[in-house]
């Protein structure tokens, strides 16, 4: 909520907790707060895995050339489709469910203020 | 033998553990969903349990044997799938508390009008979804017990039919999450001991060099269970029951069944019509080594995976035995390492399989090859163990997924397509109970007897359409449904009928034109998610941006994503008695 909210309305006597749970205007501003907050993470990790493993295929078929690297007598693509990308889902998944949580426990703060 | 004392083994406990979880079946909320008492690596494992089907333990290890490397993109998609599942919808869905999907659509969008085309939705996916697990039974039972291909299906059909009817959800939370460690078991050990037996890849000029699969050499008999079409890729003479035939390279011939058929050292195998031979550096490219590897079908299989696992009713419903937003999410990120684990094994036995079951390219029968491999590889007692093993696993896989799809689709009938046609008032719990359990048996007649005309197409094509419907439809809904205040009744119905529409006509066509297939559109109509997800989207915003913007869903808004704990949450209170009184009879 900006200062100048604060400026219009008077101190204010109801709790954030109250104006969420009769659904005010007020209320309501706290929840899209919360929402978009969340949403805004979510694509960012969309973002993140999309930015590695969305482009991987066309990489994979525009550089055909990978497919003659051999590791330890298997394709470096194979090693690739089948080593690190797990992992990386597993990375964002776990970034992302810490980062939402912690959005969560400020947003509960705030309202038990 | 051993094999069939192993499938005995799994069915046994199964069955078992099932009845056992009658015996705490109190009220129709505790046969639809289990009690919310359950830990987050319990949760994990048993949404991991269910989600391991046919298809991840035969099905992508066919797939890699036929297609090649690009067969491994759709271990990345079911994976993958959780991770979309967790970024937008596993708290909210879980705090908001519906059941099912056609809950959900009800009362997110305020219209009783929506549920019985959501309902018809979740029968459609859950059918298509149940086909392969059953044809994975059919096979296994062949390979394992020479039994004809219906004996398998009717087998777990029967089994899967009478245990949901018994037990419900309640007893199965366990079994499913027991199930998972079996199927873990079973895949990794056997491909970790045929690795070391084999002191790593054997063929590898057949796996990633220039070589087609070729007779080992000794020579490779075999016999075909019926006439085969296939396609020699070199010139080659063969013995067809003592009589000698040369064939030129190219050459399609139809080879009989039951007859033994000999292929001297070296020759190139022939291969079943609608596979291709390929040399190992085309198999082992990711992307683009033949059309069906094309990246516009790599990048629809992606986005039907990616999309579709959300909307798979038999998952979903697991959401509802965390107790809470927070434990929804923690148990998605554990599903994200459990599936990690599991979908490093499958890869093995596709690569074993070129170089050590070659004749599966004859048979066509490549959906086997996790099955076959350990006996072939291995002649004698340990690869009949390791054999039993897998058998086992694969048995688990069917029981565990078919299990999850036909509490759904049993769910989706008893509770709202059975009252409908009866138009009666609300009924009592024994009723409901009761139904439930004729659902149950009714739901497996029909996809067990399409089970029996599919049973020339492979498992992860079958699978791959109830994902590519289930993102083409639910998908949508529930990401609209959940970050966007707007979306309305008429435009989330509008979009659903038009995504199922789309992808269901599309796979229709791809079959009626049969192995024609070599196009962009013919790739398309194999995996329509590419076309039909972003069609479902536009048609559901479109639609709601025409409507009214009157309904206010600010308070749906507050049970999707108000964190808990806060007791702003109408049901919070009600959700708390429930997991007492479920949590009760145990105690």
């Amino acid at each position: 909520m900006s200062s100048a909210d604060g400026d219009r309305n008077p101190p204010p006597l109801r709790s954030p907790r109250q104006e969420l749970a009769d659904s005010t205007a007020h209320g309501e501003v706290y929840l899209r707060r919360l929402r978009h907050a969340q949403l805004q993470l979510s694509l960012l990790a969309l973002v993140a895995f999309g930015a590695v493993f969305g482009v991987l295929p066309l990489a994979l078929y525009l550089l055909p050339g990978l497919d003659h690297v051999h590791l330890v007598g298997i394709p470096l693509t194979i090693w690739i489709m089948l080593v690190p990308l797990s992992p990386l889902f597993i990375a964002i998944g776990w970034l992302y469910a810490r980062r939402a949580d912690a959005l969560d426990a400020a947003f509960r703060d705030l309202v038990q203020r | 033998m051993i094999a069939l004392a192993a499938i005995s083994a799994v069915t046994v406990g199964t069955l078992g553990l099932g009845a056992w979880g009658v015996r705490f079946v109190r009220t129709t909320s505790d046969l639809l969903v289990a009690s919310r008492s359950v830990t987050a690596w319990w949760n994990a494992a048993a949404i991991s349990g269910e989600y391991l089907s046919a298809a991840s333990f035969l099905g992508i290890a066919g797939l890699e044997l036929q297609l090649g490397a690009s067969a491994l993109w759709q271990s990345l998609g079911f994976t993958a799938g959780y991770l979309a599942l967790l970024l937008f919808v596993a708290a909210p869905l879980r705090r908001f508390g519906s059941y099912t999907i056609p809950d959900f659509a009800e009362a997110r969008l305020r219209s009783p009008r929506l549920r019985p085309l959501a309902s018809a939705i979740v029968l459609l996916i859950g059918g298509f979804y149940l086909l392969p697990q059953l044809k994975g039974a059919g096979l296994a039972l062949q390979v394992v017990a020479g039994a004809p291909y219906w004996v398998g299906v009717a087998i777990v059909a029967a089994i899967v039919a009478v245990n949901v009817a018994i037990g419900g959800m309640r007893g199965i939370t366990y079994v499913q999450a027991f199930q998972f460690w079996i199927k873990v078991f079973a895949i990794s050990v056997p491909a970790c001991v045929l690795l070391i037996h084999f002191g790593g890849l054997p063929g590898r000029a057949a796996l990633f060099g220039q070589q087609l699969p070729r007779a080992p050499a000794r020579g490779l008999t075999v016999n075909l269970p019926g006439r085969q079409a296939v396609q020699f890729p070199t010139a080659a003479t063969i013995t067809i029951g003592g009589r000698r035939v040369t064939v030129a390279a190219g050459a399609r011939r139809t080879l009989p069944g039951g007859v033994p058929i000999h292929l001297t050292a070296g020759t190139a195998v022939p291969v079943a019509m609608g596979t291709i031979a390929q040399t190992g550096a085309r198999w082992s490219r990711p992307v683009g080594g033949t059309h069906e590897s094309s990246p516009l079908l790599v990048y629809s299989l992606l986005v039907a995976t990616f999309l579709g696992t959300m909307g798979l009713p038999h998952i979903l419903v697991r959401f509802y035995t965390n107790p809470d937003g927070h434990a929804a999410r923690r148990t998605t990120v554990r599903v994200l390492s459990l599936l990690g684990l599991f979908y490093a094994f499958p890869a093995v036995y596709g690569a074993l399989g070129r170089a050590l079951t070659p004749q599966l390219y004859m048979t066509g029968q490549t959906d086997t090859v996790v099955l076959t491999l350990p006996r072939a590889a291995w002649p004698g007692t340990v690869g009949t163990v390791l054999g039993a093993l897998t058998a086992a696993g694969a048995f688990a896989a069917f029981l565990s997924t078919s299990s999850g799809l036909l509490v759904s689709l049993a769910g989706t009938i008893s509770h709202d397509v059975w009252p409908r046609l009866r138009r009666e008032p609300p009924t009592g719990v024994s009723v409901r109970r009761w139904r439930f359990r004729v659902a149950a048996l009714g739901a497996m007649v029909i996809p067990a007897l399409l089970a029996l005309l599919a049973q020339s197409i492979d498992i992860s094509i079958l699978v791959g359409w109830a994902f590519a419907i289930a993102a083409s439809t639910f998908c949508p809904m529930f990401l609209l449904g959940v970050w966007w205040t707007r979306l309305s009744a008429r435009g989330a119905a509008a979009g659903m009928v038009t995504g199922a529409v789309i992808a269901t006509a599309a796979i229709f066509i791809g079959l009626a034109l049969g192995d024609a297939q070599t196009s962009t559109v013919g790739a398309l109509l194999a995996q329509p998610a590419l076309v039909s997800v972003p069609a479902a989207f536009l048609v559901m915003i479109g639609v709601s941006l025409g409507d009214p913007a009157e309904v206010d869903a600010s308070a749906e808004m507050l049970a999707l994503h108000a964190p808990e704990g806060l007791g702003l949450r109408l049901a919070e209170d009600d959700l708390d008695a429930r997991a007492d009184l479920a949590a009760a009879p145990r105690a």
